[in-house]
């Protein structure tokens, strides 16, 4: 066993949680990868622990998110431990009480965007991203590179990181013109401030461990060598597996295992993954025994047949030219008619698939050329009505700095929403302007 | 009344106790090379000087089984597993043996048999057993708690030639493959030397005209009936250490979370209590460099005793411990010890105060100390280091992953209210120990003969796993070796009250009529709903259930 590492796994099944009893997010998710775990006797192995999860605070949300009408109104508990899980994960790395960690926890996050009205794609809250800036926030601002390998576009991620130069984010994923949500086109590279720091690969249907495999040696690895990262982030979704009901892939255990082992990410966090009972097991022990560096050879799913999950010629050709392509629009990626030093805007409809809503927003972004630049929205649903965000970010400069207090004393005077959330990464300060706030009687008479 | 006896590493002690109380004790130093004369020797003494009327049960903790095993005195076992995909070989077939065979097949987390064993291997592998002349064997599958077949079939196959079995469900019904194969090897490993102990015992027994049921200790503060001992031998490994924290028990009134510190001569035992119970360790205990699935209580060993040795190092830092190099100087040892500093310090006078003086003198003139500071700072190091120790097993105990929302969020958190200090040193460094942990101290009287009145009060215990598939119809119990047919309607309810009215059966059928269904807790009970094409088809049930270890509370008024 040479190589090995000290790997903490953070296990978290929330048996008491399920969206409804039919749903796949549902309280037995985990439970045959509990049994498969535990009967491997992995967390005997000498290199392997197994670790509580923290439960994350509000604080630790609103540090990222923009929660209306507050992070009480759209997570639960487990929302708090699954983010919790990740948290510990990031302490336990960042405190080299073990090499690496896996959060193997529930529910999954990678849907939640910057704003967060309710549940959609089965997440509320980033468990991603809420790791990183409690990293960031207690360790210095680090280089983080996000490689999500869940079969569905990480919209959410990519959502919040748009505009972060200091984010690389990556995202493998069937096609969005095959499944939800949709999105996660080749073309969408990240804002103004943060060109080619979002890498989106849509694969086609039925790519087998060959085509996942050939992208992380041919395209994400060298962009990760490239970028540097001081951190790299799993989003180990799992349901690219060929036995998931939601999806089209042909992915193996043996290629999960494989492609951490090559990726070898400091921290994995769960997204996806709902072949509960014939993937997840196997899927899960071989990510587990990859990043604790043991050996992983012998994993493998009772019905596993490899002839039937080979991919056809015509896949193999179309992904090496989508990587030469990617790899381009990385290294230079189109520019985007901005002026300098002035407000970017873009307009978006966010739904929410699980709750409902339909999310009217207009973002604007500081093209700034010393940071990455003051972040300013307003988003509207039948649910909250108007609401407004502002974010200064952790490297903000003098001039976004004092641009993102403006907005904010603006906003105090003359907006017609129901809340602001106001978000200061570099001073560290957060804070939530709510109605009665806005409203000119309350200002006078209270 | 009962008589305890627990057979020790130094001493074997005995004790017979009736409703008033101590009714008589013994002590005899063991002879490890004949551990029967010393059972002999202390059942002479102790009925020479008891009372007359008739010993009604005796329990018996002996350290036979730990000894062969620490020992390495093994029989030869033919080990045949089956382990399908999964971890890789070497991760689980260290330390068991020199016949480990690995054959195919394979059954899945659901019990599925995916790939039928490897018959024709199978029959190779058992005659080349043969030709070795193994006698007795280990048989183990994965995942043969929810599907014993695969190890049914190889049972059968070694039958004819093997004088003992052990089959990896009957020892656990949870699941951790490598802890059932490392179990069940040791079983069989231990199993003939134990019967020939056990064969001597019975003659004992006899001689004495004793005629009480007989059961003996195991690790988890309970006990076996004798008869059943003796196809299960692993289980009555370090019963000793679990005798003394049942002892403890019968000597205090524990009901609340509490630290319980047994300071030998060489070492301190710590063990946590949560609301007054034992805490068992999680799956099982740790020995001879495996990971078994024998249930035992949670203790924790640490290298500090009365007679550790006080030594310092080349940075000029003070260490006590782990070595004894002999009694203390005060008895004429040849090292300054941790009793020598508490001479120095007046908070005990042990011998003769001269020779700790001038030992710890020499050690401190050595370092440009003051024999005073040596003392203070010998006794420091030994309290901080108890105490440390103490309070990181603990916070591993309030640490453990646990799987619901709802304990994360409102789990109960185990905050000691009280310290139990027992052993040699005990009523000299209760005080200090007290002052260190900030808690309300209290040393038990008798606990010289913990161990034997731990034994002689203790009760029998039993866990079983229930496993049951509404799908498949079916009902496991692997360790009791039941499996039955259920309706596609079985449910939770009637999982639980299954489990314990099977446990109670069966220790009714096994010698223990005393035993009710109230004296059986259920530890976990869960039902997953199985949802095949988005809709709710059948249940998975797991129903875990124990009696939990407990001493006899007619005989408790008396102890205390």
């Amino acid at each position: 066993m040479k190589n090995t590492k000290h790997l903490g796994v953070i296990f978290f099944p929330a048996y008491d949680w399920a969206i409804s009893p039919t749903h796949p997010e549902r309280e037995e998710r985990l439970l045959y990868t509990q049994d498969q775990l535990r009967e491997e006797g992995v967390f005997d192995l000498p290199n392997i622990t197994e670790y509580k999860p923290e439960i994350a605070t509000y604080a630790d949300i609103e540090r990222i998110h923009f929660c209306f009408p507050s992070p009480q109104e759209v997570s639960t508990e487990s929302h708090l431990v699954a983010a919790g899980g990740a948290i510990k994960a990031a302490r336990l790395v960042m405190e080299k009480e073990v090499d690496r960690a896996f959060a193997l926890v529930r529910p999954p996050g990678h849907h939640a965007m910057k704003v967060v009205h309710g549940n959609r794609g089965f997440c509320n809250i980033n468990n991603e991203a809420i790791l990183i800036e409690f990293i960031r926030e207690h360790y210095g601002n680090k280089k983080i590179a996000i490689v999500d390998t869940d079969c569905h576009h990480g919209d959410g991620t990519q959502d919040i990181y748009w505009h972060d130069p200091n984010t690389l984010f990556i995202s493998l994923h069937q096609d969005g013109r095959t499944l939800y949500p949709g999105t996660g086109f080749s073309e969408e590279l990240g804002g103004p401030t943060a060109r080619g720091r979002t890498i989106n690969i849509p694969l086609p249907p039925n790519t087998s461990d060959e085509g996942f495999l050939y992208v992380i040696d041919n395209l994400v690895q060298p962009i990760i060598d490239d970028f540097k990262p001081d951190l790299i982030i799993n989003s180990a979704g799992q349901d690219n597996h060929y036995g998931d009901p939601l999806t089209n892939m042909n992915f193996s255990a043996q290629g999960y295992a494989r492609l951490n082992e090559k990726l070898n990410p400091n921290i994995a966090v769960l997204e996806g993954g709902y072949s509960i009972q014939g993937a997840l097991p196997y899927v899960n022990l071989g990510i587990v025994l990859a990043m604790a560096g043991l050996d992983y050879s012998q994993v493998r799913e009772p019905d596993y047949n490899f002839k039937n999950l080979r991919q056809s010629p015509q896949i193999t050709e179309y992904i090496e030219k989508l990587c030469t392509l990617t790899m381009k629009n990385y290294l230079k990626p189109p520019p985007l008619k901005v002026k300098p030093n002035q407000y970017d805007t873009r307009y978006k409809t966010v739904y929410y698939d699980t709750d409902g809503i339909n999310d009217q927003q207009f973002e604007q972004i500081m093209v700034c050329t010393n940071c990455s630049g003051v972040r300013h929205l307003t988003s509207k649903t039948h649910r909250n009505s108007s609401c407004m965000g502002i974010e200064i970010p952790i490297d903000a400069c003098k001039r976004c700095r004092d641009e993102g207090y403006r907005l904010l004393d603006e906003g105090r005077r003359n907006f017609k929403g129901t809340t602001i959330k106001f978000i200061n990464r570099l001073d560290q300060e957060y804070l939530t302007v709510n109605e009665f706030e806005l409203t000119p009687i309350s200002r006078y008479y209270f | 009344m009962l008589l305890g006896i627990d057979v020790g590493g130094t001493h074997t002690d005995a004790v017979i106790i009736d409703r008033g109380g101590i009714a008589a004790t013994a002590k005899v130093e063991t002879d490890h090379s004949n551990l029967i004369t010393s059972l002999d020797m202390v059942l002479e003494k102790i009925l020479s000087s008891g009372p007359d009327q008739p010993i009604s049960k005796i329990n018996l903790s002996t350290t036979l089984t730990t000894n062969a095993i620490v020992g390495k005195e093994l029989e030869e076992v033919g080990v045949l597993a089956v382990s399908g995909p999964g971890l890789a070989t070497d991760c689980f077939n260290h330390n068991l043996g020199e016949h480990f065979h690995l054959l195919e097949g394979s059954i899945d987390h659901r019990g599925n048999l995916r790939l039928a064993l490897n018959d024709v291997a199978a029959r190779e592998v058992v005659a080349g057993c043969q030709r070795k002349q193994l006698k007795v064997f280990a048989v183990v599958s994965k995942f043969s708690p929810r599907n014993p077949e695969i190890e049914q079939t190889l049972a059968e196959l070694v039958s004819t030639q093997s004088d003992f079995t052990t089959i990896g469900h009957r020892i656990s019904g949870r699941l951790n493959f490598p802890r059932r194969l490392a179990t069940a090897y040791y079983n069989t490993a231990v199993w003939r030397r134990y019967n020939a102990f056990a064969d001597a015992v019975s003659l004992s027994i006899k001689k004495y005209k004793l005629n009480a049921p007989l059961n003996i200790l195991k690790a988890d503060g309970g006990t076996i009936n004798f008869k059943n001992s003796r196809n299960n031998p692993i289980q009555t490994i370090l019963s000793g250490p679990a005798a003394s924290v049942m002892g403890i028990i019968a000597l205090s009134s524990i009901t609340e979370d509490a630290i319980i510190l047994d300071i030998g001569g060489t070492t301190t035992d710590i063990a946590i209590f949560a609301n007054g119970a034992p805490l068992l360790e999680k799956e099982g205990v740790s020995f001879g460099g495996r990971a078994t699935s024998v249930r035992a209580i949670g203790t924790h060993s640490i290298g500090i005793g009365g007679d550790s040795a006080i030594t310092i190092n080349s940075d000029g830092k003070i260490m006590i411990g782990p070595q004894r190099m002999g009694p203390p100087m005060a008895l004429s040892g040849p090292q300054p010890t941790l009793i020598d500093a508490c001479n120095v310090k007046r908070l005990c006078n042990l011998g003769n105060f001269a020779k700790s003086f001038s030992g710890l003198k020499e050690l401190a003139e050595q370092n440009q100390l003051t024999t005073e500071q040596l003392a203070d700072e010998a006794l420091d190091t030994a309290l901080k280091t108890i105490q440390f120790e103490a309070l990181k097993l603990l916070d591993t105990i309030n640490q453990r992953p646990v799987y619901t929302v709802e304990e994360i969020v409102h789990g109960k958190q185990i905050i000691p209210q009280q310290l139990y200090v027992m052993g040699g040193p005990a009523v000299i460094l209760a005080p200090l120990l007290g002052q260190s942990f900030d808690l309300a101290t209290e040393v038990p009287d008798n606990y010289a003969v913990a161990n034997a009145i731990g034994a002689a009060l203790t009760r029998t215990t039993m866990e079983i796993e229930l496993f049951a598939d509404t799908g498949k119809k079916t009902l496991l119990i692997p360790n009791l070796g039941i499996k039955r047919k259920i309706n596609s309607s079985y449910s939770l309810n009637k999982a639980q009250d299954d489990g314990v009215s099977e446990i109670v059966k069966y220790l009714k059928e096994n010698n223990h009529p005393e035993i009710k269904n109230e004296d059986v807790s259920v530890v976990e009970a869960e039902s997953f709903n199985m949802v095949d094409d988005y809709s709710v088809g059948s249940k998975t049930i797991r129903v875990s259930c124990q009696i939990r270890p407990g001493l006899e509370k007619d005989y408790l008024e008396g102890i205390k």
